[in-house]
């Protein structure tokens, strides 16, 4: 009997691991693979012809070094506002904290070109809100967002709340009585912070810093808008110009190019992982809910400065986008006469596109990130609690998808998937099922990471417990390391929904009739140069994410401890 | 008397119902994939006048940016299965391109009379569907008002203006290949460009949007993004420049891979048909087909002095233009 149950315990997580390497492998390497085949063996016949003439051009090494330059700045950026938030929002005692929250988080769900260029246009000569406080600089002055600095300013801006949020799951398992016995014994808050917090939270900080840079150095909307016209080419927007090149090597390019970038994001989160391999974080969790640290006399000035960067993350470049949605078209200026609400009946009723983009990228984003969460938590489980040696190497995959431009990501699932599926003779392209599966491969990191840093912080002896007690593998998952790893699950999901309700450049490739996305309708709008179409579209988006982020108030009780960055 | 009449209608009815079904014989039907780069809207409506005309045609459309275009067929190519049937992309150096690599089926019974024969491919592979210019936009509270390209260069005008990059766009790669090649203009007038701190945004979209808001107060910009703008009330104005406008033709193509070549050979029949052009012309654009008539905002009485282009040369050099370009620009 008792040999029998073993034997059994020993098969299921076998199984388990083998079923996760394989979902893994397809998601993420299998596309990977024939991008890099399509690299080094154009149209079947070997050729380092591309390799050669990539790696030897020098804008190829411009664009590298530039991409470094703004990864890098804009992960500091954004890592430096993350921290701070995270830290006044779960350990003071500011009022309004959920509203607050509310409000720092709702940049992602801007699309990044969306946010450029509503900060372009908060800035520049035609800028609605400074034309009606009649201080517009002169037609045709140089916008300074256009440079390496705007540049860095808008990614960090725009991946603080990543930060913010892997940072907040993890100070939600923070142990109060660290801190209340380091204030006991004397010590000042800052000092509490240096020694006791930040070093506690090293994973999820990490864990926060390497999805930025990740995402950083894989952004193509901002560098596009600002750095195109400021001739400062990074990477991606290096790659979308030589898919625009004629001739059939621009793909043998792209795909070297892109090699690339995965290479650079790939020593980021090899260094990642060396700095948190040394050490050890878990604590055991706690229940205190207490604040730790009572500002007094502070309170009010932390609570200006925080209100402050919301309304200049979101209420500014928001307010433009609603002022640009209400004219009948680019330029004119707002007046009570020239005010119309055209452009949203243009938008609901007019463009079938647009409604059935609504449907697809909720259906999307939510299957996205549920299917996501379900596969990461048992991936992070043998990841950082089994320690399985063999997945760690899988996981690096996981990284690209993420890495690269959206675009190429495209192209590498077209190249497997146009053909169609062996044994079962069905084609996926064409169909919504593509989009799924590249948001899958390329959002599975956003849900990993933030997991495998709840584990880090997390004990195991819970689950051993009820190893003892006779559980197993299936029935620990269900019952006693989900709840555990539940708060960094959300955040991951949290994550993942709101990149990929905007999401762009993987569905410009992949969408058909009848699976638009937003994005895409957003995009076809701008192109064709009707900004007020494209600016109501953002408008509703934004109202469609506040309602749903608001309804989740109405289960939250359900739901465990944590899991809504929003509530405390 | 009455027999008589019956039979005639009789006859008639037979003939009638003849025609008609020698009409369903010929008439296409199945899917028709299109891929495009015309404006969303633009797009939608060619599609819909299309299935009009024939109603038992489906159409599945891609529309989206040259670049996404190119990058989505680029792909399908190498997995050896492109999915389109006709393509009416941007410009005629694209599909002089593909024609090169074998990939555009030649339809010599295309019904071409009547059309600016420049805008045809000699071997029939492509089919030019309209013309549209590139000029000058310019906003209305623009201090100066450029009368040519060489005034775009001078240093009233420095900081601000901005052009398509023609990195991204088809139609300003055509422009930069026929402006390279005019001695009056050539490579010194985008280094000129270049010094007085010109722009280069991504694609003619951008373009209108940064003069229309007054982020910039002059655009090198097509013809009828211009007038589509001010015809919503956008303060833009659209001057021809003394030196003439570079032109592409938005030229419609067949794949030789193509599944459903009648349905495709109808398309293309359709684009170049008086209602297609028509419809061109009601959307803004200048007809291939004179005879249709102009948009309304085209200049009455006056023909638009139009820049040639040689666009053998322009596909023999567009990757060195490119990548010049790219360095004059570029940091």
């Amino acid at each position: 009997m008792s040999a029998q149950a073993s034997a059994r315990d020993s098969i299921e997580p076998l199984a388990l691991l083998w079923a996760l390497v394989a979902v893994v492998l397809v998601l993420s390497a299998l596309p990977l693979a024939r991008l890099v085949l399509e690299a080094v063996a154009p149209g079947g016949a070997w050729s380092m012809q591309a390799l050669r003439s990539v790696l030897a051009n020098p804008t190829t090494w411009t664009a590298t070094q530039h991409s470094l330059v703004t990864a890098l700045g804009g992960t500091a950026l954004a890592t430096v506002i993350g921290v701070v938030v995270a830290v006044a929002v779960s350990l003071t005692d500011i009022r309004a904290r959920n509203a607050f929250v509310f409000c720092f988080v709702a940049p992602l769900l801007l699309a990044p070109q969306v946010v450029a260029l509503a900060w372009l246009s908060l800035f520049g000569p035609s800028s609605t809100l400074l034309k009606m406080a009649g201080l517009a600089p002169p037609l045709g002055q140089r916008n300074p967002l256009y440079s390496a600095g705007g540049i860095m300013l808008l990614l960090g801006v725009q991946y603080a709340p990543l930060v913010f949020l892997t940072l907040r799951a993890g100070l939600r398992s923070m142990p109060q009585e660290m801190i209340e016995a380091a204030l006991a014994g004397g010590a000042r808050p800052l000092r509490v912070l240096r020694t006791i917090v930040l070093p506690l939270m090293t994973p999820p900080l990490l864990a926060g810093v390497a999805l930025c840079f990740v995402s950083c150095l894989g952004n193509f909307g901002i560098p596009a808008v600002l750095g195109i016209p400021g001739n400062y080419l990074v990477l991606p927007t290096l790659i979308y110009q030589r898919l625009a090149g004629l001739g059939p090597s621009a793909l043998s390019e792209v795909a070297v190019l892109s090699i690339l970038i995965g290479v650079i994001a790939l020593a980021g989160i090899v260094a990642q992982d060396a700095l948190l391999r040394r050490r050890d974080f878990r604590t055991v969790s706690s229940t205190a809910t207490a604040r730790a640290f009572e500002l007094g006399r502070w309170r009010v000035p932390v609570e200006v400065v925080l209100w402050t960067l919301a309304a200049l993350v979101l209420v500014s470049p928001l307010l433009a986008l609603v002022l640009t949605s209400l004219v009948p078209a680019v330029g004119v200026a707002l007046t009570a006469a020239s005010a119309t609400l055209d452009n949203y009946r243009f938008v609901l009723f007019e463009h079938a596109a647009a409604r059935r983009a609504f449907a697809n990228s909720f259906g999307l984003s939510l299957a996205a990130a549920l299917a996501i969460v379900l596969i990461a938590v048992p991936l992070a489980y043998f990841l950082v609690w089994r320690r399985t040696r063999a997945l760690r190497v899988v996981a690096l995959f996981t990284e690209i998808p993420y890495a690269i431009p959206g675009v190429v990501l495209a192209i590498a699932a077209i190249l497997v998937f146009l053909k169609p599926l062996p044994l079962v003779g069905i084609s996926l392209y064409n169909t919504i099922w593509i989009i799924l599966f590249c948001y899958l491969g390329r959002f599975l990191i956003l849900g990993l990471r933030p997991v495998a840093s709840g584990y880090h912080q997390l004990d195991r002896t819970l689950e051993e417990a009820a190893q003892i007690a006779g559980a197993r593998l299936l029935r620990r998952l269900r019952t006693v390391i989900a709840p555990l790893v539940a708060p960094a699950a959300a955040a991951g999901a949290l994550l993942i929904f709101l990149t990929a309700f905007n999401e762009l450049t993987v569905s410009a490739l992949l969408w058909s009739t009848g699976s638009e996305t937003l994005g895409v309708v957003f995009f076809s709008f701008q192109q064709g140069g009707d900004s007020q179409y494209a600016a109501a579209l953002g408008v509703l988006t934004i109202a469609v994410s506040f309602a749903l982020m608001l309804s989740t108030l109405s289960f939250a009780r359900r739901l465990p401890r944590g899991v809504l960055p929003w509530r405390d | 008397m009455v027999s008589r009449s019956r039979r005639g209608m009789l006859l008639l009815a037979c003939v009638l119902a003849g025609m008609s079904a020698v009409g369903f014989a010929q008439a296409p039907s199945g899917k028709l994939v299109l891929y495009t780069s015309q404006p969303e809207r633009d797009a939608a409506q060619t599609v819909a006048a299309f299935r009009k005309a024939y109603p038992n045609v489906e159409v599945d459309v891609f529309r989206s940016g040259t670049t996404e275009v190119m990058g989505k067929l680029a792909a399908e190519f190498a997995a050896g299965q492109p999915r389109p049937d006709v393509l009416l992309l941007a410009d005629a150096a694209t599909m002089e391109t593909l024609k090169k690599e074998g990939r555009l089926m030649p339809y010599p019974q295309a019904k071409v009379d009547g059309i600016e024969p420049s805008a045809i491919d000699p071997d029939r592979t492509y089919f030019g569907s309209k013309l549209i210019t590139t000029g000058i936009a310019v906003n209305t509270a623009a201090k100066n008002r450029p009368t040519s390209w060489a005034d775009l260069a001078k240093p009233e005008y420095k900081g601000q203006i901005a052009m398509p990059s023609p990195l991204y766009s088809g139609a300003a790669a055509i422009m930069l290949g026929t402006m390279t090649e005019r001695p009056d203009l050539g490579w010194t007038y985008f280094e000129k460009l270049k010094a007085g701190d010109a722009v280069a945004v991504r694609g003619n979209g951008a373009v209108v949007t940064a003069v229309a808001n007054g982020e910039k107060a002059y655009g090198v910009l097509v013809d009828f993004m211009a007038f589509n703008a001010k015809a919503k009330g956008s303060p833009i104005d659209f001057i021809f420049p003394a030196e003439g406008n570079p032109a592409v033709t938005e030229p419609v193509a067949i794949l030789k891979t193509a599944q459903n070549p009648a349905a495709a050979k109808a398309f293309v029949d359709f684009i170049l048909s008086d209602d297609g052009q028509k419809l061109a012309a009601a959307m803004g654009y200048i007809p291939a087909r004179a005879s249709v008539g102009m948009p309304s905002w085209y200049p009455a009485g006056t023909k638009i002095k139009l820049m040639p282009t040689d666009i053998a040369n322009v596909v023999k050099d567009n990757n060195a233009n490119l990548k010049r370009f790219a360095q004059i620009f570029g940091n």
